[in-house]
């Protein structure tokens, strides 16, 4: 499972297809109209919440059950943001799926908030910006980035 | 045509604003503005609410310049196309982003080919004029990630399925 939320989230997921390049994969973001990118795949449109809206955060949730009830992914990769935390919480906890959590690259200066928290529960929690994978405590990789 | 893009989030007055006001005086030729569900309606300018991700694209690559907020996405898709960009970042004590990432992104590409980065209201039709004068981005973006990158997030997607398939006869 390869999810993104719209803009500039799925444009990096797009850019990071070889790594799933001929394996069974589909896709989940937040544009019908970014079907076109994946053509012969699978795509799944979820809405967009924000971690402060409560209650659109819980359809958001109760959309993304239904998709990792029908499809079971072994493992689920993003490059954020708020949903796809939801996604791989979800797919960790509930069905024992690998995850893969790749900040986005506008995040230079410090993470995301979603992904700070994703660091508790990614198997692979991952930085595009080399200084944020050094110092004290707790940090995220840098395997590179999408540009 | 000069292609003005506020992304697919959120709006981006100020941007659509101070682009008509100066669409106004400088009269440039077509300007086609994206502006998203933003309240401002330009008067000098066409605009559209949202475009598919298709025609997002094929927008920039009919453009002569793009003025965009300062995304990842309209920088990316930009890069693909070969287009002269310039980027206003969002502020966000001005309601308009969550955090104020987009200024650490315009301060990383700045001075980068083909990129022209205006601080404030009053840096866009200089930077614009620089844009106008530099012509397309040097290179177009290859497509993917650098494939050091993407093999190695291949390697450990492998690496998981074998696990979960269990040992193998």
């Amino acid at each position: 499972m390869a999810i993104a939320s719209g803009g500039g989230h799925w444009v990096q997921l797009m850019r990071l297809r070889p790594a799933w390049e001929g394996l069974d994969v589909f896709y989940v973001s937040l544009d019908p109209s970014s079907a076109v990118d994946v053509p012969g795949h699978r795509y799944y449109t979820i809405r967009d919440a924000s971690r402060k809206q409560k209650w659109a955060f819980l359809l958001v949730a109760a959309s993304l059950l239904r998709i990792l009830l029908r499809e079971r992914p072994a493992v689920v990769i993003t490059t954020g943001s708020a949903p796809a935390l939801v996604a791989i919480v979800l797919a960790r906890k509930l069905f024992g799926a690998r995850t893969i959590w790749i900040d986005s690259i506008a995040n230079a200066e410090r993470l995301s908030t979603s992904g700070q928290k994703a660091g508790a529960v990614a198997d692979v929690w991952l930085t595009q910006w080399p200084e944020l994978a050094r110092g004290e405590g707790r940090h995220p990789e840098f395997w590179g980035a999408v540009l | 045509m000069i292609f003005v893009t506020v992304g697919s989030m959120f709006p981006f007055d100020r941007l659509i604003r101070v682009m008509d006001d100066w669409a106004a005086t400088a009269a440039p030729g077509r300007i086609l503005a994206q502006i998203g569900h933003g309240s401002y309606v330009p008067r000098h300018m066409e605009h559209v609410r949202r475009l598919s991700q298709a025609d997002f694209t094929a927008t920039m690559a009919a453009s002569d310049l793009i003025v965009a907020h300062a995304g990842m996405g309209t920088v990316i898709t930009a890069g693909r196309v070969g287009r002269p960009l310039v980027l206003l970042p969002r502020i966000e004590k001005w309601g308009e982003h969550t955090t104020d990432h987009q200024i650490a992104t315009a301060n990383w590409l700045r001075g980068k080919p083909g990129i022209f980065i205006a601080d404030t209201d009053a840096d866009l039709p200089g930077a614009i004029a620089a844009a106008q004068r530099a012509g397309g981005q040097d290179a177009t973006l290859p497509p993917h990630a650098d494939p050091a990158f993407t093999d190695r997030l291949r390697a450990a997607i492998l690496g998981f399925l074998d696990q979960t398939a269990g040992p193998r006869t």
